[in-house]
């Protein structure tokens, strides 16, 4: 795919058909997606399913076997100062050095985005405001919990300001509280005009923020849409999920014979259909009930990314 | 420059939060310095000489064998060597096995008696390699005694059968012929003063008794041993803090910097910059402790600021081509702790490289611990620019290799993910 710089100043990240390999193991498989200012794009998918790689072809880190990432029109892999000094990002890891404290640490990050003197300490304190971590701005990180952790990580990335972020799984190992205030802060950046790259393979935290996004599985994006989008690629009406002593054949067969029914999905002892309306939905039901199948559970679901990433790719995304 | 300087600042203020690697890595070198000083007599001042251990097969029965075997009874060389008798040469050799001894010396049979005649004779030394430089003394004192002996040989120059009866208590009986003899021995030494006096070599009796002048005179066995001590030092401080770059690599701090507008190649240069400030700080600080607790003076400072410079330099390069080549800390702990010691054996750390075989001493002449020490050593004996500057330039050489390598290898590295 190839982009004019006109294209490319539309928007804040452009990916273009990229591809990366460790090895024979293909990681990134030609991705493509856009981001643009002011908006949230998630990154859905499993462990392993390129997220990382993905984040670290668009930051820098790695080159790309082809295609391009574009940083508001200027190449991320050439080691570009400028391309990189607008962009933020928030690594997978708490890449924090815990021998310092919160501020010494922010200040050394920011530092390396040319940040001196007066402007460096008004962006220290700034972040630390941000994640509502300035009352223990000069203790040391080995001091904090694995919550404090991720937002002080967040913050790291936050420091210099940056027009796009690249969020790589931000809440992972945290409680829920911790998390309620990654995502407010996420949100809050979004709002503020910067564009956002999130991934995640928590299914209803991209739900919950993101605009747009993309599901992924084995390097390669399988849909990509809206939440709403997406939903409607398993349509409208419900989504049936059992469990129990299934036939995965048996029940693509049943599902056939259930008029406005579809078979989504067989994953060991568990299966999912989705029904056109409710009409539909309760003459699967009864024809589950009279196949005899023994059912340790039944659930009647609205659908949601889990129903399409079941579509998609044959198999739950467990959190 | 302001972002090296940044990545730099960062580091050292991180070890100085928890110096206590630092402070184990310099702890290291001085305890075995300390050590080695306890057992060999170290500085001098009020140390025991050590003494020379040597296992002797005197299968000779003639005098020159005898005086050899009983050299010990010799009162300069009484308190400096012990000489134990073996019966034969197995014998002698399972007393060398079982450490009795650095060196065994054979006097074979009619040694006294060929060599009186004329005879080319051989006298054979079996040296402990676990004796550290004691084989070596003991196989110059050999050289030395064999050199001797064949001087007086030749000044005999067929004479020898007649003084061989003199020793058996044989022509006492006729003065004039003894006369004889010692004028003609005379006149062969007078013809030959001109090149044996003044002696070629001289050997100078100290009382120990004589005072602190006498003392200082003495040589001190810590400048042979403290600079091979000192680098082995330096190689695991640099290892230990080029551990760091593995370790950030681990936590995500060193992906998180390569994300920066920096360029990997500076981030990889201040890691290598960083660990060279706490190698260099290593190295002063061993500099003084040789200075101040083992008397080893380190001669004119320019000389010494160059070495200093130049071995950092190499030790840092050594350390990073180490960690570019291992993919977890440990491995580089193991793998960089193996060739530290390899490097320590084979460049004469505890023992001189001239003692090993010859192809090893080729390989022993690769190793940055061999001109490391030579450099190190030559400065302490007194030697200035003349005497470093070969073997600073060679090691210069090593050390911007290995830099060099290094920064390639671990660039490599990041160009496949790898760090």
């Amino acid at each position: 795919m190839t982009t004019t710089p006109q294209e490319s100043r539309e928007v804040a990240l452009r990916v273009a058909d990229i591809r990366y390999a460790y090895g024979k193991t293909v990681a990134v498989d030609g991705v493509s997606f856009d981001v643009r200012p002011g908006e949230i794009f998630g990154l859905l998918g499993p462990n392993g399913a390129g997220k990382t790689t993905t984040i670290s072809i668009v930051s820098g880190i790695l080159p790309p076997a082809s295609g391009q990432a574009l940083i508001f029109g200027q190449d991320a892999s050439g080691g570009s100062g400028r391309a990189r000094a607008r962009m933020g990002v928030v690594p997978q890891d708490i890449a924090l050095y815990e021998e310092l404290s919160a501020a010494e640490n922010l200040r050394f990050w920011g530092r390396l985005y040319g940040l001196s003197g007066g402007a460096l300490e008004d962006a220290v304190r700034r972040a630390l405001d941000l994640v509502g971590l300035a009352d223990r701005a000069q203790a040391r990180v080995k001091t904090y919990s694995g919550g404090l952790k991720r937002r002080l990580n967040l913050a790291a990335g936050l420091v210099h300001n940056p027009d796009l972020l690249l969020l790589d799984e931000p809440t992972v190992g945290i409680d829920p509280q911790a998390r309620l205030r990654i995502l407010d802060v996420v949100r809050d950046q979004a709002r503020s005009g910067r564009a956002v790259l999130y991934t995640s393979h928590y299914l209803e935290e991209a739900e919950q923020i993101c605009g747009r996004l993309a599901i992924i599985d084995h390097g390669r994006v399988l849909a990509a849409g809206t939440v709403a989008e997406l939903r409607r690629l398993v349509g409208e009406g419900p989504v049936v999920r059992i469990r129990g002593a299934i036939d995965g054949d048996g029940l693509k067969a049943l599902a056939a014979r259930c008029p406005g029914v579809s078979f989504l999905s067989a994953d060991g002892d568990s299966a999912s259909f989705a029904a056109r309306d409710p009409d539909a939905c309760s003459g699967l039901v009864r024809e589950l009930f009279r196949s005899g199948l023994k059912l340790d559970d039944l659930r009647v679901q609205e659908p949601n990314l889990q129903s399409v990433f079941l579509k998609l790719t044959g198999r739950e995304l467990r959190d | 420059m302001g972002t090296l300087a940044t990545l730099v600042r960062k580091d050292l203020r991180r070890r100085l939060v928890d110096p206590s690697k630092l402070l184990m890595n310099l702890a290291i070198p001085l305890v075995m310095a300390g050590m080695m000083a306890l057992a060999f007599g170290g500085r001098g001042d009020n140390q025991r000489t050590p003494v020379l251990h040597l296992v002797v097969v005197n299968q000779d029965e003639g005098p020159i064998g005898r005086a050899l075997g009983n050299a010990q009874q010799n009162p300069e060389a009484a308190g400096r060597m012990e000489i134990r008798q073996a019966k034969s040469r197995g014998e002698g050799l399972t007393m060398l096995r079982e450490e009795e001894a650095a060196a065994l010396i054979l006097i074979p049979k009619d040694f006294s008696a060929d060599l009186l005649d004329g005879k080319d004779v051989e006298l054979e030394v079996v040296k402990n390699p676990a004796a550290s430089i004691m084989p070596v003394i003991a196989q110059q004192g050999v050289e030395v005694a064999a050199l001797y002996i064949s001087i007086g040989a030749r000044l005999l120059d067929g004479r020898g059968p007649r003084i061989a009866e003199l020793f058996e208590g044989k022509g006492w009986d006729d003065p004039q012929a003894i006369a004889a003899l010692v004028t003609e021995l005379y006149d062969k030494v007078r013809g030959i003063d001109a090149f044996l006096i003044p002696p070629l070599i001289e050997v100078k009796t100290g009382e120990r008794e004589a005072g602190k002048e006498a003392d200082k005179n003495r040589p001190n066995f810590m400048i042979w041993m403290f600079p091979g001590v000192m680098i082995m030092g330096l190689l695991f401080t640099a290892n230990t803090q080029m551990r760091d770059l593995l370790r950030e690599g681990e936590i995500g701090t060193l992906r998180r910097q390569l994300t920066a507008p920096l360029g990997a190649v500076k981030v990889l240069i201040a890691k290598i910059v960083s660990v060279a400030v706490v190698v260099a700080i290593a190295t002063v600080l061993l500099l003084l402790v040789g200075r101040w607790a083992f008397g080893v003076g380190w001669g004119p400072i320019l000389p010494l600021a160059a070495a200093s410079a130049v071995i950092v330099l190499a030790a840092t390069g050594f350390a990073a081509l180490v960690f570019s080549l291992v993919r977890t800390e440990r491995q580089g702990d193991a793998f960089g702790g193996v060739l530290v010691m390899l490097m320590s054996l084979l460049g004469g750390t505890f023992f001189p490289p001239q003692v090993v075989p010859s192809w090893m001493q080729g390989i022993s002449r690769l190793t940055l611990t061999y001109w490391s020490h030579g450099v190190l050593r030559d400065l302490a004996a007194g030697g200035g620019w003349e005497k470093i500057q070969g073997e600073l330039s060679i090691l210069l050489i090593i050390g911007l290799t290995l830099t060099l390598a290094g920064v390639l290898a671990l660039r490599r590295r990041h160009l496949r993910g790898a760090l």
